[in-house]
Parts: structure tokens; sequence; C-alpha cells
């Protein structure tokens, strides 16, 4: 889960130090931080500490730690400092010593204590309730939802797949983010587009809850607040539904917008109450979403190496079967092999070099193709490869797929891509050596150096405006 | 007096080089300056596409016709 839990992790550092402490504010929001963000170490830290009345030296925090693990207490810091949870002080005795900040420590010691009178939690509806739904139906709707963003990303229509009434708001968001283009009124798919397709459920929905909070200041919505009932939302507890009644504006806009990606389910926009889905409940925990077998057609994803997920064999005549009839999976699965036949459960067809460049002018990457279909390989193909791998020989790593159809793709890729590029400047006419040489290493030192030529005097640069500031200050 | 010149550096193989090379003879409108190793030389920014373009194209009138019929022999 280390790959999904990175963006949330980056969207937040990148926010400045008072978007923090509002944030802290709500015990939700702290425990569900301190749940998701933190690193094991960094969890014990925080355990450790919260609970001190005074800030503990730094040596004796060090010391916690066994010297050869020192690059994982110092990253377990540097994340606590990042996130604005850790703070260093000099105590009275000039010692450094570290705390764990306030809105920070006192919101997570009220949410584990359950001090908490602030409803930061949600109200559990009382009405009681004729038409129950069931988690079943909950899990139901968010795959139809979420499926229908991604078919509608993709572009389902046509395979007979039921269309899902997708608000304008969810398109425009796709739009904003760059996963899709609109060219003549046709859908495309981006190169960041295809990626978040093949990422887990969980990343996906983290994706877009960022591009959604950022968006949300551009109409006028207040981002801290809606990325604090992001929080709460995923602290919520699955099938039970939730009282409106006491929410903000924007808090209540979110919700209504959230229900079209299948986040949260309400029975209209005006009714009293809602439920978290799935979607939702595990944005801050560690399992999955939807990847119940029931579920299976939705991203049947997850983890390479689990059986029982994949449905791809594909052979090393480049012939690939799918056992898959869902729209969502064909249509990605076209996007790079040229289709021959489908049948009730099996779509077969073959990657070819004209399929393979049809998708890399799309911008979608070799090695995006080869991590899809390793994602979805099927079983029997794992088991068999494996087999030959541990018998033949131990110093090549085991490969799922057959070696030459992904050498194979990412030779066709490299077809295409002949000439690197590289925007900058060249600086010549150096009237000697030494002229051209330590403005040269100077460009190395700071990293902007792309080609130099001793020969010719010559060098490249990716940037030129501190080595020109550099040239005139000798000069 | 050290000069420095706007420009993309193009890193390619030694075949491609010479392609562009060939290009440019015409009007010499790509390069900027030629690098004199095999494998690098600087080209005017606005021409890259242009440039791509046409390489796909001369490549693939060059290679295309060896391989890779649609039709798969059943």
């Amino acid at each position: 889960m280390a790959a999904s839990m990175s963006r949330p992790l980056e969207y937040l550092e990148s926010l400045p130090g008072t978007t923090f402490k509002k944030l802290y504010q709500q015990p939700s929001t702290a425990l569900a931080i301190f749940r998701r963000m933190l690193p094991d170490l960094a969890k014990c830290f925080v355990m450790a500490m919260l609970y001190l009345k005074d800030p503990l030296p730094t040596s004796d925090l060090e010391k916690w730690v066994r010297s050869d693990s020192k690059r994982q207490r110092d990253n377990a810091l540097s994340i606590l400092g990042r996130l604005h949870i850790l703070s260093t002080t000099l105590t009275d005795n000039n010692v450094r010593a570290c705390m764990v900040n306030d809105p920070f420590a006192s919101s997570l010691r009220q949410a584990l204590m359950g001090s908490d009178d602030a409803q930061s939690f949600g109200v559990l509806s009382q009405t009681s309730n004729e038409s129950t739904i069931t988690v079943a139906d909950l899990d139901e709707y968010a795959r139809r939802q979420w499926e229908g963003v991604l078919g509608y990303m993709v572009g389902t229509s046509g395979l007979g797949q039921r269309d899902i009434n997708l608000s304008k708001g969810v398109k425009q968001l796709l739009q904003a983010g760059h996963l899709v283009e609109i060219r003549n009124h046709h859908v495309d798919i981006t190169k960041d587009g295809f990626g978040f397709v093949l990422q887990d459920v969980n990343t996906q929905v983290w994706h877009i809850l960022i591009l959604y909070v950022e968006s949300a200041q551009a109409i006028g919505m207040d981002s801290v607040e809606v990325l604090s009932f992001l929080f709460l939302l995923s602290s919520l507890e699955l099938g039970q539904s939730y009282d409106k009644k006491g929410m903000t504006s924007v808090q209540l806009r979110t919700l209504t917008d959230l229900a079209d990606f299948g986040i949260v389910y309400q029975e209209s926009p005006d009714a009293t109450r809602f439920y978290p889905t799935r979607l939702a409940t595990t944005l801050t925990s560690d399992s999955n979403a939807l990847s119940t077998p029931a579920s299976g057609s939705l991203n049947g994803p997850g983890q390479p190496g689990i059986p029982g997920t994949g449905f791809i064999i594909i052979e090393t005549n480049y012939r690939l079967y799918a056992y898959t009839s869902s729209p969502l999976q064909i249509s990605l699965i076209s996007l790079f092999t040229n289709l021959k036949y489908r049948f009730p459960n099996l779509v077969t067809g073959k990657i070819t070099r004209m399929s393979v460049r049809r998708a890399i002018d799309k911008g979608i990457t070799a090695d995006q193709i080869i991590s899809y279909l390793l994602t979805h390989a099927h079983p029997q193909l794992r088991k068999h490869n494996a087999g030959q791998a541990t018998s033949s020989s131990s110093t090549m790593p085991i490969s799922v797929l057959p070696p030459t159809v992904t050498d194979q793709i990412r030779l066709w890729q490299l077809e295409r891509d002949r000439l690197k590029a590289t925007p900058g400047f060249l600086f010549k006419d150096f009237s000697s050596l030494a002229d051209y040489q330590t403005p040269c290493e100077y460009a190395r030192d700071i990293g902007v150096l792309v080609w130099k030529s001793d020969r010719k005097r010559m060098f490249f640069v990716s940037r030129h405006e501190e080595v020109v500031a550099f040239l005139k200050s000798r000069s | 007096m050290p000069r420095a010149v706007k420009g993309l550096l193009i890193e390619c193989d030694p075949s491609i080089k010479a392609m562009i090379q060939m290009y440019d003879e015409e009007r010499h409108d790509y390069i900027v300056e030629d690098l004199d190793d095999d494998r690098h030389l600087v080209i005017k920014e606005s021409q890259l596409e242009n440039l791509k373009a046409r390489l796909d194209q001369d490549l693939d009138a060059k290679i295309g016709g060896l391989e890779d019929s649609e039709s798969e022999g059943q």
C-alpha cells in the first residue's frame, strides 16, 4: 500500500503550516493522518510521546532506535516534521528536544479516549428505517458508479455497457485533472489517465479526491473544510447511515458531488441521511476497497501475486486471451491489442506492432502496458511460468509474462522514441580551455549540465540563468 | 567572448543523426549546431514536432513493409 499512500502524502506536504493547524483541530483528521499517512516507526514515536508532559530530549529519542536502522528513523522523523506533527525545541538547559505539536496531540488524544463531543466522527442517523440499505447494496452502488467513471474515461460506450449518468461535475473534474481530453466531442484518455486506470482503487479514489480538493477552491469552497470532511468520511463505519443535520453547506455540497463517484450513497440530494460506501471507509485504512470476488469485474485488481484475481493469458506468439466480460476491461485491453473474437466470458486478440504503436501514439507507455498485463495475469500463467523459472535457472527473475512479448513491447516503443530531446542552451565560443572549464564544472555542480565536449569547448545546459550569472560575475 | 544559443539537444543513433543531417541539407532549417560526434546535435526548438513526424514517416516507409501482417495466420 506504500504507493497509494504517497500521493495524498505529497499533497498534504505541499500545504502551508497554517492549514495543518486548522486540519488538526478535528480529532477525525488527526486519527486518519495517524493511521494512514505515517510509517509504523513514526506511529511508535507519536504513541510514545503523546502523553508526555515535557518535550523529550532528542538524544533519548535516538536511543530508541538501533544504530543500524538510522535511515528508517530519519525517514520517520522527517515525515513527522513535514506533516507538522513533531517539532523540535530547545529546553531551558539548552538541550534539543522534540514534542508532538498541539492541535494534533490534543485531537489525537480526544480521538483515542472518545472524549470528543464536537461530532467529529459523524452523527449516526436515529430515524428508523424501512428500506434498509445493506452493505452489499452499497458495494454494488459504489462499484457501478466507480466503474462508470472509469468506463467513461476509456470509452466503453458501444460495448453494451449500461449507461451510468455521470454528472457534469465529474466530467469536468476528470478533464481538469488531465485524465481525459475532449477532442471533437470525443473522450480521449490521456497518458496520465491510463496510468490512473491501472492503479488500484484506493489510489484512484485518493487521486480523484485530491483533484476535488484542489478544484474546490476555484468554485468558492474552503479547501481545508473539504479536506477535513474527507477525513471525517474516511472514519465512518460501513453499513451505517449518518445524519446530515448540522452539516455546513460546504459539507452538503461535497456529499452530493461524492455521491456521483460512488464514494457516499444518498437516496436523493435532499435525503436527511447518507451512507458511506466502501470507497470512503477504506480511504484511511489498509484494507482494499472493492476487491471482493463479487466485484471482480471492477479492477479485480489488485496485488499482483494474489491468485484468483487475474484473467489474462498471453502466449509467446503474442496471442492474448482475456477471461472477462467487463466492458471496462475489454476496452482497456483494446487500447493496445487487436481484438479478434468476443465470447460471453472471453475475448481473444493479438498484440501487434501496430496495436502497440497505436497505444504509444496515445501516450501510453510500454511499461504501463506490461504492468497492466502483469497485474491481471491469469493464475494459470503465473503457475506455469513460476514453475519453469525455478527449474531452469535461479539467476533469472521469475517472469510471469513471456519475456519475448515484454521485450518486444519495449522494442516497439523504442522504435517510436528514436531521439531524446532536451530543451536548453548551448554555450560556445570560449576563448581558452580554462575559460570553458570553470563554467562547465559549475554547471555540472548545480546539476544543469546535459552534454559537454572538451575538444570543441562547448557545453549544453538545461537552464541557463545561473550559468549566465556565473559567467558575468567572473568577467 | 562565450555565447549561449537556445535550442534542443538531440541525442540519437548515428543513423537517425544522418537522416536529420540529410533533411537539413535541403534548406538548413533544422540544425543549429552539429556537435561533431555520432550521437548529438542541437536543433531549433520549433522544428521538433515536424522532425519527429518526418522521421516516423520515412522510417515507417522503410521498415513498415517487412513485417506485421495485421491479419493473423490461423
